[in-house]
């Protein structure tokens, strides 16, 4: 594969973005950031799908497609079967002669927000990735649906106040934990499977190599801060993003065909939990001293997470 | 907008707001809501410079969004160091950088988020948000010294 | 490259297995599939084929008829020829990508073996799950018989891929009474097929890298209106390519196919409309009646579906003897006049004969229709016919046990 270089940033700089502007995304969404990078990590030619969500309905509204490669949305929840129905004809076209070009490199590419992950085509996912295509599979987690105003998906943290899991006087937002994306994809056998983050371009551009580089199905979780929804100015989503990563809410590590994990990103200093939540308008209530215990069990969930995944990582199988 | 002139880009960048198009009757729209980025045949963008492209008029790199904007950056060539902080964070694809150097701001698609301010690493930094009615020249003219970091 | 199937002049094939053989030698390059009842042997046939070298495309088992769609409409998207096979609550799992495929214009084809839809849940044949699909922008062709299911599977591909239709094409059989009937099937020998079919076009391919393109864009109120019409009207004007192909495959075989199959209508006094395995016992029905009682009756069938032939329908009751027409439908009508008979009275509308017109709504979830029963509806037309008006409830059910039900009387003479 036409790998690009990320020695530094100004290497990585002289590529030429295939991610055009005036799509419809919010200002200073994380999605395009995390896009552009993916797109920027090679040269080869690209075959991407996306589900319906924030990125799908911003970047192809008839009649203009901020694409530069090929591109298809089908629904909510299957990219990541419409991506491997193409690989699967690239392959026949391949054996058969039919292609136009057949020697062009290709890769294939799935984005989707984590409602249309965790929940919705969880079901597609998952059978795309046992029956083994050769493509990556991009989760932009922004921990709701933001598409539609912001409600709560099974990737919405405890205590987040969402319009279908409100915060109120009998309530601290959400109460179910987000689901283990990382480590279900992981539990396929996935030869590549890691959580990255667009403030660590670096660690998230060498993440994206290897799972391209890889043969088979690979599945990379994004943080993607999301300013409507988690309530922050649009200026502040790379701080946003490292206080995620830097509070260990966003652990940065992969896991290598299902069992071999390495923690990519060890923070100098570990921010508090308070630090990330306070910065955003979705927790604002659990500063009240009511909802102190939640942020207390945030804390704890944290730093047990933290502990496992050193854990995995020191056992070394 | 001097200081934008010489920022690359084709005749085509921008030329149209969005909803501006031309609305063709179903004779005319394209066949399965397939849309083309280029015209005719092309290299792998990935190896050719926006103006180096033959943009369709589907691509929405000939639209514009700078009516979203009500802050825009400005950009100070003389205090930038091209470290591309702000090429690589810009959610917008508005910072023009060529052969490693930071070359100016896409107005025409710049939504005035201001990321590129806040990850701007120098003292002072080399660009600052102001109000989009703002003129350019005189921002620039009158660019804030280097600020001393203050003792913990 | 794919071995060459050996077939004999005759094969006896049931329908399922006469539809596999032809998605074979049509050498599709990606069939996505997931399996359900009775559709199933036909996903076995080409597993088979697949197993044994007679396919050289992919082969791809997905986990559910919603992603066996979708998977076909990706690969169709990346510019090869694509199938799949499915029934019932698969197809009703599928509809959300049906009209996906459609709007899309990739000329997908879909093997239907038509069945029941829950609930209560049912396995054996009748048309739910074809009338299900009837808005969602196929063309839908119908087999009577295993023969039809192998040849008209074949059309199927000529006339989707057709570059003035580039529409997905549903090729239905009845479950069970065609699926799994045994029966003479004169096979093409495999580069026949394949030349007849012909190669593959692409069209907006995502494979080709010169020219990205995107698929499945977004439109609104200011376009989603005009990509329907231009949708609609490559569906409407569909007929006459498959007017041309049934012929081209008449000039190959000398068996021939009509978007409407007419039986004795020549001077029919009375006719039967209806679809699917039930055509073949309602003609042999007519003949006997002809026969025995004198009655004239007549049948007719629409091969297509939709595009609805309302042009031949038109010209097939536009009969100066026809005084009463029955359509037949074999779908739970879910609180209106079953399809067939809303399509066909609209069609029969401007004939000079304008017929009397009465539904009947018959074999739900695979309930037998015999040609005792047949021969009941017909005479009960001619019943209408010699009163000169309709005697009955204008919606009746064939075959139903408990008290007699129907609906809707008519004042009309």
């Amino acid at each position: 594969m036409a790998i690009t270089s990320i020695k530094n940033l100004k290497e990585f700089s002289t590529n030429n973005d295939r991610f055009e502007g005036a799509h419809l995304l919010c200002p200073g969404c994380a999605h395009s950031m995390i896009v552009r990078e993916l797109m920027n990590c090679t040269d080869d030619n690209l075959v991407i799908s996306s589900n319906t969500g924030c990125l799908e309905v911003s970047t192809a509204v008839y009649p203009y497609t901020s694409w530069d490669t090929s591109w298809i949305h089908i629904g909510f929840e299957n990219a990541a079967t419409a991506v491997t129905g193409a690989e699967a004809m690239y392959k026949a076209r391949k054996r058969k002669g039919t292609l136009k070009d057949p020697d062009a490199p290709v890769k294939f590419v799935a984005f989707g927000g984590d409602g249309s992950t965790y929940d919705i085509g969880f079901q597609w996912l998952s059978g795309a990735m046992e029956r083994g295509h050769d493509f990556t599979y991009i989760c932009l987690d922004n921990e709701n649906y933001a598409n539609t105003g912001g409600q709560r998906s099974s990737a919405t943290p405890v205590g987040a106040t969402t319009s279908t899991a409100q915060a109120g006087t009998h309530s601290y937002g959400k109460k179910e934990k987000k689901k283990d994306i990382v480590s279900i994809m992981a539990a396929h056998g996935s030869p590549y499977v890691a959580q990255l983050a667009p403030n660590k371009w670096k660690i998230m551009a060498k993440g994206f190599q290897k799972a391209l580089e890889t043969e088979g199905p690979c599945f990379i979780n994004t943080v993607s801060a999301c300013t409507t929804e988690w309530k922050f100015d649009p200026k502040d989503t790379i701080h946003i993003t490292d206080l995620a990563t830097d509070s260990l809410m966003f652990p940065i590590y992969e896991i290598i065909d299902g069992h071999e994990l390495n923690i990519l990103y060890r923070p100098k200093n570990v921010l508090k939990v308070e630090d990330y939540l306070g910065a955003q308008g979705r927790y604002r209530h659990l500063f009240k001293p009511e909802n102190k215990h939640v942020i207390e069990q945030i804390q704890k969930d944290i730093d047990k997470n933290w502990e496992l995944l050193q854990r995995r990582e020191e056992v070394r199988i | 907008m001097s200081i934008t002139g010489s920022v690359p880009g084709t005749d085509k960048r921008g030329i149209r707001e969005l909803g501006g198009e031309e609305k063709v009757g179903w004779d005319e729209v394209t066949q399965g809501v397939a849309i083309n980025s280029f015209i005719g045949e092309t290299e792998n963008a990935a190896f050719l410079k926006p103006e180096e492209r033959s943009y369709s008029d589907f691509n929405s790199y000939t639209a514009t969004v700078a009516s979203w904007r009500i802050i825009k950056p400005v950009y100070n060539r003389d205090i930038c160091i091209d470290c591309q902080n702000c090429w690589v964070w810009c959610p917008d694809t508005s910072i023009i950088s060529r052969d490693k150097q930071m070359l100016g701001i896409d107005y025409d698609h710049c939504k005035g988020c201001g990321v590129c301010v806040e990850v701007c690493p120098t003292n002072p930094k080399s660009l600052l948000m102001f109000n989009e009615a703002a003129d350019n020249d005189e921002e620039l003219a009158g660019w804030p010294e280097k600020q001393k970091k203050e003792k913990k | 490259m794919a071995k060459e199937f050996d077939l004999n002049e005759v094969e006896v094939w049931d329908g399922n297995y006469a539809a596999s053989q032809a998605l074979r030698q049509a050498q599709i390059d990606v069939v996505a599939a997931y399996p359900i009842t009775p559709s199933t042997p036909i996903v076995e046939g080409y597993g088979s084929y697949v197993a044994n070298g007679y396919i050289d495309g992919e082969f791809v088992m997905v986990e559910s008829e919603h992603a066996a769609m979708s998977g076909c409409i990706g690969a169709a998207a990346a510019g090869g020829r694509v199938a799949t096979a499915t029934s019932s609550q698969g197809f009703a799992l599928m509809a959300e990508v049906l009209y996906q495929a459609s709007g899309m214009r990739l000329p997908i084809v879909l093997t239907v073996v038509n069945r029941a839809l829950a609930s209560p849940l049912n396995v054996r044949g009748d048309h739910s799950d074809m009338y299900l699909g009837r808005d969602s922008g196929w063309i839908q062709i119908d087999a009577f018989n295993a023969q039809e299911a192998y040849d008209l599977a074949l059309c199927a591909f000529k006339i989707g891929e057709n570059q003035s239709v580039r529409l997905p094409v549903m090729m239905h059989q009845d479950g069970f009474t065609t699926s799994h009937k045994a029966q003479n099937v004169y096979p093409l020998k495999d580069d026949v097929a394949y030349k007849f079919v012909g190669d593959y076009v692409p069209v907006d391919e995502m494979l080709d890298f010169t020219r990205p393109v995107t698929h499945g864009a977004q439109t609104e109120e200011d376009w989603h209106y005009e990509h329907k019409a231009k949708q609609h009207k490559a569906l409407m004007d569909s007929r006459s390519v498959i007017d041309e192909v049934f012929a081209e495959f008449k000039k190959l075989t000398g068996r021939e196919y009509k978007r409407v199959e007419t039986y004795m209508m020549e001077d029919a006094e009375v006719a039967l409309v209806l679809l699917g395995s039930s055509v073949e016992s309602a003609v042999l029905a007519a003949k006997q009646l002809r026969e025995e009682e004198g009655i004239k009756v007549g049948v007719v069938a629409p091969r297509c579906f939709r595009p609805f032939p309302y042009d031949l329908i038109r010209e097939a009751l536009d009969v100066p003897s026809l005084k009463a027409v029955c359509c037949m439908d074999k779908s739970a009508p879910g609180g209106a006049m079953g399809a067939l008979f809303n399509e066909v009275s609209a069609a029969a509308y401007t004939t000079s004969s304008r017929p009397m017109i009465t539904n009947y709504i018959y074999g739900l979830g695979g309930r037998d229709f015999a040609i005792d029963e047949a021969k009941r509806i017909m005479k009960e037309q001619k019943a209408h016919v010699d009163a000169g008006h309709i005697t009955t409830n204008i919606q009746q059910f064939s075959g139903l046990r408990g008290p007699k039900l129907g609906f809707y009387e008519t004042r009309r003479s």
